[in-house]
């Protein structure tokens, strides 16, 4: 139960774009197209879920065990970014057509807040193993939802004659911001079955 | 010589004003302009944190590898991030709590990083000093911007002092999401009119 | 970046202006009877609010497309269109301004920030509502009774708190007629149903999408609502699924333009309004379903364009 609650929680009540502000950077960049943005959004879930375990493991059996819990944003940022590195090398062989897409962006996932945002809310909710990684994996679901959307919304204003002032991230802002209002509609859904 | 210096420092502030023109750090600022105060404390952090780090790594860019210097930069940068973190713990518990989990990130801020691989490891150290502070001190000028209009139209406030009369109907979108990504998308575009019609005239 | 030009959308690919006027001004007549409802039970303040939600709708567009040098088409009807559905979204006890603010915010942002008509991506009047019930959720929620105006709760909020007693939730009878607490428009399921039989007629609408949302509705209503069919019918009348299935749905802008997009727009929209209704903290969902399935729209679109003739499916 426990875990279709977090499931739940993390796609569309606590989405991370829409609710927590992590990883607007990535979720503006990439959000032209249908295609990338699922790349995106695919490789930011493999780097969120992974991540959320082994920062686990590092802060119970590396930070804890030797009172060293303060270089929790050293070591966590330097996991991610070893992580990422490595989904770097996987993507550029086994699809270089995604690799070209995503471009300078691939790299950028080691700054995208969402990834260490989720590993530093893991151990404040003091999750277990299993939970940290199932929350890891719903979040980056929830973005990945929130950048598909996006993309799709994004793709039918290409031909609008959006206001000079406005075209770009002006624009790119308000959108999220009227999609957001529209999310407001999941919270506190479920909230008695919820187990969180 | 004097004006290469005041250059650099103004440029943070205004003509590229790192959340204002370069669209840098949008995570913190939709979630630390719901009030100014906040705005105000997450911008001294980033200065400090963006001067300190810039500093550095500017003493060392002769030093660091090129291959790795991403990870060596993002180790300075975490260990400064680390120390605000824990200064702020100790003494302004308060806004530490209320901050939360955008203290930690500004190690992924990414106005940070561009400044360190775009400018820091470039130049020498007073330069790099003077962009920090610019950058740091144009972020926290954005915040305060926006956290101005959502905080007075959603709280009847400005720095948690009440300047709106009493029968004034906030709006309490402002100070929730949606009001966030909303308010910071017009000033945007209210700035990009600006510099539309500069660059026209 | 060049090849997103090549990328075909879904027909209408032409939108004629031409007939715009004609469209909005007979979904505007199809609305009057339930406007005129609206009128009867909550008086002449009901009239006022409408009337000040078209009229800021209507000079918000002409001063913005002043301001943008455009052409200006006030004239379309659009405006009028949006500020009447907001008008008859709002409790008639809201404060005056609630309405011109809220039309200044559909017509400007909603509308007009994305390139004006034909080009949002979102229902104007329908977001508009719901940045409303955000911004001012008290103000935006003082029901009264119909025709003698005492503070009451709409039927949905009666069965959201949880009271059982079928004897304090209204008639159905009186919910089809419309005299029961709610906003000005929304509470005459008969008035709505005539004017929307009038639009099917007219061919100015898709019978598809009414009829897969209310069918939706109808049918998870009587699944999970505690008195079976009768839930659904309760569900059915209650709150703003009927003007929302009929007059918001069906705004061709912001709905997918296939048929079989169309089946899973509406179904969509009846799912989320029950899942809120039944088991999230709002006792209305209509506003933020058909919100979030505009926001899908583009997507449903995409996949569900038809094959073009000759075409192969690669193998």
């Amino acid at each position: 139960m426990q875990f279709v609650s977090i499931l739940i929680a993390g796609i569309l009540i606590n989405n991370f774009i829409f609710v927590k502000f992590l990883g607007i950077c990535p979720f503006l960049g990439v959000s032209q197209k249908v295609e990338t943005a699922v790349g995106m959004g695919v490789a930011v879930t493999f780097v969120m879920t992974v991540a959320s375990g082994v920062t686990w493991l590092v802060q119970h059996y590396i930070l804890e065990q030797f009172g060293i819990p303060f270089m929790q944003t050293v070591a966590f940022i330097l996991v991610v970014a070893a992580l990422v590195q490595f989904v770097e090398m996987v993507i550029q062989k086994v699809s270089p057509t995604l690799y070209q897409a995503l471009g300078v962006y691939l790299p950028l996932i080691t700054t995208n807040c969402a990834v260490l945002g989720v590993t530093v809310l893991n151990i404040q909710a003091e999750y277990n193993f299993f939970y940290a990684m199932v929350n890891g994996f719903a979040s980056a679901l929830g973005f990945l939802l929130a950048i598909t959307l996006m993309a799709g919304v994004r793709e039918k204003l290409a031909f609008s004659s959006i206001p000079k002032a406005l075209q770009g991230f002006p624009m790119a802002f308000i959108t999220a911001g009227l999609m957001a209002m529209a999310f407001y509609g999941f919270q506190g859904l479920f909230k008695d079955f919820l187990i969180l | 010589m004097n004006n290469k210096y005041l250059k650099t420092l103004t440029n943070g502030l205004v003509t590229e004003n790192p959340l204002f023109r370069l669209v840098l750090g949008t995570c913190p600022s939709l979630a630390v302009t719901s009030a100014v105060e906040n705005g105000f404390w997450m911008g001294i952090l980033v200065t400090f944190v963006l001067t300190c780090s810039n500093v550095l790594i500017s003493m060392l860019r002769k030093v660091i590898p090129a291959k790795i210097r991403i990870p060596c930069f993002i180790v300075i940068i975490a260990t400064f991030v680390t120390i605000v973190d824990l200064v702020m713990e100790a003494y302004l518990p308060a806004m530490h709590k209320t901050l939360g989990i955008f203290i930690p990130l500004i190690v992924v801020n990414c106005i940070i990083l561009a400044r360190a691989e775009s400018f820091a490891s470039k130049n020498n150290v007073v330069l790099s000093a003077l962009d920090g502070v610019g950058m740091g001190l144009g972020f926290m000028g954005a915040l305060m911007i926006v956290a101005t209009f959502r905080e007075i139209l959603g709280n009847g406030t400005f720095f948690g002092f009440h300047v709106m009369g009493e029968g004034f109907p906030v709006a309490k979108i402002m100070v929730q999401a949606p009001g966030a990504f909303l308010t910071l998308g017009l000033v945007l575009g209210a700035i990009n009119l600006v510099a539309n019609h500069k660059k026209a005239a | 970046m060049d090849e997103m030009k090549l990328i075909v959308q879904a027909p209408p690919h032409i939108r004629s202006p031409l007939t715009t006027k004609k469209i909005m001004f007979t979904v505007v007549l199809a609305l009057i009877p339930a406007a005129s409802a609206g009128v009867v039970f909550f008086g002449m303040r009901a009239l006022l609010h409408m009337v000040l939600s078209i009229a800021a709708a209507v000079l918000t567009e002409f001063v913005l497309q002043r301001l943008l040098r455009k052409k200006v088409t006030i004239a379309d009807g659009s405006a009028v269109l949006t500020g009447l559905l907001l008008g008859m979204n709002l409790p008639v006890a809201a404060p005056l301004w609630i309405g011109v603010v809220g039309s200044i915010f559909a017509i400007s942002i909603v509308k007009q920030a994305f390139g004006g008509l034909g080009q949002n991506f979102m229902n104007p009047a329908l977001a508009a509502r719901a940045m409303l019930m955000a911004a001012w959720p008290n103000q935006m929620v003082q029901w009264v009774t119909p025709l003698d105006a005492i503070a009451t709760a709409t039927p949905l909020a009666i069965a959201k708190a949880g009271i059982p007693d079928t004897a304090t939730l209204p008639l159905l009878w009186d919910m089809f007629i419309g005299f029961i607490g709610g906003s000005i428009g929304e509470t005459s399921a008969l008035a709505l149903l005539v004017g929307g039989i009038y639009l099917i007629y007219k061919e100015l609408i898709d019978y598809r999408i009414p009829l897969a949302y209310l069918g939706t509705v109808f049918i998870l209503a009587s699944i999970f609502g505690a008195d079976g069919l009768n839930s659904g019918l309760f569900h059915l009348l209650a709150g703003g699924v009927m003007i929302g299935a009929i007059f918001m749905a069906t705004d061709y802008v912001t709905s997918p333009s296939t048929a079989t997009g169309r089946w899973i727009y509406g179904i969509g929209c009846g799912l989320i309004t029950i899942m809120i209704r039944f088991w999230g903290s709002y006792p209305e969902g209509v506003s933020f379903s058909i919100l979030l399935m505009n926001i899908v729209a583009p997507l449903i679109e995409r996949f569900t364009i038809p094959r073009k003739f000759g075409e192969v499916k690669k193998k």
